[in-house]
């Protein structure tokens, strides 16, 4: 609506032209907030990290399909490029969506995705579009499970927001889905992941899937 | 009206209403300040930066607008201008009825707020569902808002738990688990059948185009996994001039809100979903609200439109916490309501939410905590002075004439006449002197002998007082 | 609060400004300022045709009248010597509101130079004088209670200073030290239900600790929180930073 467009630029020229001055841009650093105490590099840090934003850390595949068929999570969702590569390390009696079907989403004990990377300073995982291969998988179920190759890392949130590339949809995951609505109280899986689990492990996966640095 | 409304809604409120509103503001502000101290050795440094970097991008908008609006298109966005908050109805339930769909999920917007748009989607037949936790159950209950932040702040875990039994959502069980359990249950098969989600923007980059929304539940990401079509409502002062300012202002933002570090979820949807993702949205609009922004951001209260809803004014502020939320009579309250109300509706409205201003101590709190640095008591005390100039009814009820103050106060020979002849007050009945609105000094406090004179005496008797 | 650079102390001589609320009610308060000034070596000028600095009308939102009362302040205490306020609140009155009350004015420069001279007096003894002990003794458990006009300003740190320099005076933490006790001026009568509560919940704190003397440099919120700790038939004693100095130079309280 060019008309509404027009009204709302005018104004705002008319309105601007009056200040006499206009604050310019400060200069600063990026990551001017990132306080000291959360500086540091390295996966060791990152996985710490991670476990202090209660989000659970494996290192293997073979820990992670223990921790699964402890909670009994029998079916869930798995990106169709990793499930060859976590097929060997999970019960047989396991079963494995590679098409999330809408109609089964209460049946999903978990969802098992790609993250494209890692924030040191928040012990955040980074999903993108191009790395997911389905935002439902990486929500809906109770549990969620990102593979994060852990070369892709980033030191500060600034770095993570600075150097991402052209992704139509980025999330910074930190922890679970919680709320204190109700009286300050928290509770968690809300609606997005009550378990929020990072398997720190290069998967190896085929060339040409995404590119882990970005 | 002879009395300010503000002061009149205090005190009838609810007891419980107000321990439950005492207890919340208290658990966040204590989260907060820890945080904060635990985090920065100069806040004060920041919270001014953080001023500077919004007040930049407001004193600039009519450049960053544009180049934002040219991002979003370059990024496959349709961008929308709404002059006012009716033409942003009419651009949103345009998009809702050509999609057909029946049902729209809603992340939590105080935009969406100041355009009541659930209820007006409603109006058109369209299930509009409120998908944050505390924005369900006041939708629930047809309530408002009293927080921007934790929009139930004045509710217990029985009255939600009330709600949800009288609107089928189980037998009545208040353990907040169980609630928030059924509010999941209840709306994934709501966020799977919407066509459309509509969110808010906490920021959008003029550089990227990037929408950042902050949750912690997952609600706005799951609207954006379920939907169709996506519209974004944002107030024009959404815009920032570039992706770096994002990890300050989101670092000052969720610690000052509820004391974290970071939210759940940040999430930077620059447009709609990648050729090779099966889920999300396929289109994408951006709506900026004008709706008397434009009128603010030149005058001499523009630094409000920095604000970036952490809600941290009101929860430290001691007339909120009296009060509640309800009392400001609109989407915003606390502090930064008591400016913006008034000045969101515009020149003909003003006068209707004047009376705000009045709700202050000016004890400066609020312009203390805030993450950018709005110097709020100084805002306040600028609506007052054109609540006062333009004679505004809800704004001077109750407000004592300065008239012979000031005759009094620049004349000092009446002065120290006046002071001399005070001591009869002393000898007054004062609570029961028709002393106009001044008499409400005395319901509830005494007043000390008045001793005029008595120093101007015993100055006069010792040689050192040099009197001009 | 904004504190503006103040220009340089040249000499000994200050004007005092005493407060509408001492000149009122609290002489000895006004007395004590005048001693405690000449004591730390200062020639004391008294202006007599001092009224209001002002802020009730600012408050009020009646910034005519507010300039008007400014404009007579400003020309009572003109001239190059310091201005010193016995009340924090008077003071940020004119070094920091003034300056926005007078936005386009003609004579802002005015306001802008009383700005620069104008000083709290803890302050001034302080930050102007190098006072960073003060002598003398106070047998006394006391409260400071901080007027929310110092919020950001030195006079907090400067009465914390001296009052740690008397030896005696026990100074006493109160929870949510730093809430308004919701004087704020013309909100007392317009908001008297909410104004009432606050003030109640701060004196419920205060007499928690159950001091002896409830000490500021405000006399306005002290008058505030007697008074309804008087209709609540609670004993109150307040005293104003000067009269503490001043005693404590004594020697004692009574």
């Amino acid at each position: 609506m060019p008309d509404d467009r027009a009204i709302v630029l005018d104004r705002l020229s008319a309105s601007l032209d009056k200040l006499s001055e206009r604050t310019p841009y400060p200069e600063f650093a990026a990551d001017a907030a990132t306080p000291d105490a959360l500086r540091g590099r390295g996966r060791a840090l990152f996985a710490k990290r991670l476990a202090k934003a209660k989000t659970v850390v494996f290192e293997t595949p073979q820990a992670l399909g223990d921790y699964l068929s402890e909670h009994d999570a029998a079916i869930g969702y798995c990106d169709p490029d990793l499930a060859p590569l976590l097929r060997p390390w999970l019960g047989p009696n396991v079963e494995l969506d590679l098409e999330f079907d809408h109609g089964r989403v209460n049946e999903y004990a978990f969802g098992i995705t790609r993250a494209t990377g890692g924030i040191i300073e928040t012990g955040s995982l980074i999903l993108t579009d191009s790395d997911t291969s389905n935002r439902l998988g990486a929500l809906a179920p109770w549990i969620h499970i990102a593979c994060l190759d852990p070369a892709a890392l980033h030191e500060t949130l600034a770095d993570a927001i600075t150097g991402m590339g052209d992704d139509p949809n980025i999330v910074f995951v930190t922890g679970h889905s919680q709320t204190a609505d109700v009286e300050g109280i928290l509770v968690h899986g809300v609606h997005g992941p009550g378990e929020q689990v990072c398997l720190l492990y290069d998967l190896a996966l085929p060339e040409g899937h995404g590119d882990p640095d970005q | 009206m002879n009395r300010q409304a503000v002061d009149a809604f205090a005190s009838g409120l609810d007891s419980e209403v107000r321990q439950a509103i005492e207890a919340g503001t208290a658990r966040v502000i204590e989260n907060r300040s820890h945080t904060l101290a635990e985090d920065y050795s100069d806040l004060d440094g920041l919270r001014q930066l953080a001023g500077q970097v919004r007040q930049h991008a407001l004193d600039h908008l009519d450049r960053y607008l544009p180049q934002a609006e040219r991002r979003l298109r370059d990024n496959g966005v349709q961008v929308h201008y709404a002059p006012s908050a009716d033409r942003a109805l009419e651009i949103i339930t345009g998009l809702v009825r050509a999609s057909g769909t029946r049902v729209v999920t809603k992340s939590k917007s105080m935009a969406s707020e100041e355009l009541d748009l659930a209820r007006r989607l409603a109006d058109i037949g369209v299930e509009a569902l409120e998908t944050d936790l505390g924005e369900f159950v006041i939708q629930l209950d047809d309530d408002h808002p009293s927080h921007i932040v934790a929009p139930i702040i004045h509710k217990t875990r029985r009255n939600v738990a009330d709600s949800f039994a009288k609107h089928g959502l189980g037998d009545f069980d208040d353990d907040p688990e169980v609630i928030t359990r059924r509010a999941r249950r209840f709306m994934r098969d709501k966020f799977l059948a919407a066509g459309v989600t509509i969110t808010g923007a906490n920021f959008i980059s003029a550089e990227s185009g990037r929408v950042a929304i902050v949750t912690n539940e997952g609600n706005a990401r799951f609207g954006l996994a379920g939907a169709d079509i996506h519209i974004a409502l944002a107030g024009i002062e959404k815009v920032i001039a570039r992706d770096r300012d994002l990890p300050l202002l989101l670092s000052l933002l969720v610690r000052s809100a509820t004391g974290q570090r970071i939210s759940s979820y940040v999430e930077l949807v620059s447009g709609p979903r990648s050729a090779s993702q099966p889920s999300g949205p396929r289109e994408m609009h951006v709506v900026f609200l004008d709706s008397n922004r434009s009128r603010i951001v030149g005058g001499q209260t523009r630094e409000i439109l920095r604000c970036i809803r952490c809600g941290a004014c009101m929860n430290t502020c001691p007339v909120y916490r009296q009060s509640s939320g309800h009392a400001y009579r609109g989407v915003y309250p606390g502090p930064v309501g008591t400016v913006l109300g008034p000045l969101l509706k515009g020149e003909d409205g003003f006068g209707e939410l004047a009376d705000l201003a009045r709700a202050s101590t000016l004890c400066g709190a609020c312009g203390d905590v805030c993450p950018v640095n709005i110097p709020l008591p100084d805002l306040i005390a600028r609506v007052r002075a054109r609540s006062h100039r333009e004679g505004t009814v809800s704004g001077d009820a109750g407000i004592p004439s300065m008239g012979g103050y000031s005759l009094i106060a620049r004349h000092p020979g009446l002065w120290r006449l006046a002071m001399r002849f005070g001591r009869v007050l002393n000898w007054l009945p004062l609570r029961q002197l028709p002393l106009g609105v001044s008499r409400a000094w005395f319901t509830s406090r005494t007043l000390p002998r008045w001793r005029g004179g008595y120093f101007r005496r015993w100055l006069r008797s010792r040689k050192e007082g040099q009197d001009a | 609060m904004l504190t503006p650079d103040r220009n340089p102390i040249q000499g000994r001589n200050v004007q005092l400004m005493i407060s509408c609320l001492c000149d009122a009610f609290f002489d000895d308060a006004a007395k004590a300022a005048v001693e405690i000034l000449q004591q730390a070596g200062c020639q004391v000028t008294v202006p007599s045709d001092q009224t209001c600095c002002g802020q009730a009308a600012y408050t009020a939102g009646d910034w005519e009248t507010c300039r008007q009362v400014m404009r007579h302040t400003a020309k009572v205490f003109a001239g190059p010597d310091p201005v010193v306020v016995a009340s924090g609140s008077c003071a940020a009155a004119l070094f920091h509101e003034a300056p926005i009350a007078f936005e386009g004015e003609s004579d802002l420069p005015v306001m802008q130079d009383l700005a620069r001279r104008t000083w709290e007096l803890t302050d001034f003894l302080r930050n102007a004088l190098g006072v960073d002990q003060w002598a003398g003794s106070l047998a006394a458990r006391a409260v400071i209670h901080h007027g929310c006009h110092t919020r950001g300003t030195a006079t907090r740190e400067a009465v914390r200073t001296l009052c740690a320099g008397i030896q005696g005076l026990e100074i006493l933490d109160v929870p949510d030290a730093d809430q308004c006790c919701g004087f704020g001026g013309v909100f007392s009568v317009s908001h008297p239900y909410i104004s009432t509560e606050m003030g109640r919940k701060k004196v419920t704190d205060v007499l928690s600790v159950k001091p002896d003397i409830v000490i500021s440099a405000d006399m306005s919120c002290l008058m505030h929180q007697q008074g309804i700790a008087g209709r609540l038939g609670s004993e109150y004693p307040i005293r104003h930073i000067a009269q503490v100095l001043r005693d404590a130079s004594m020697g004692g309280l009574e």
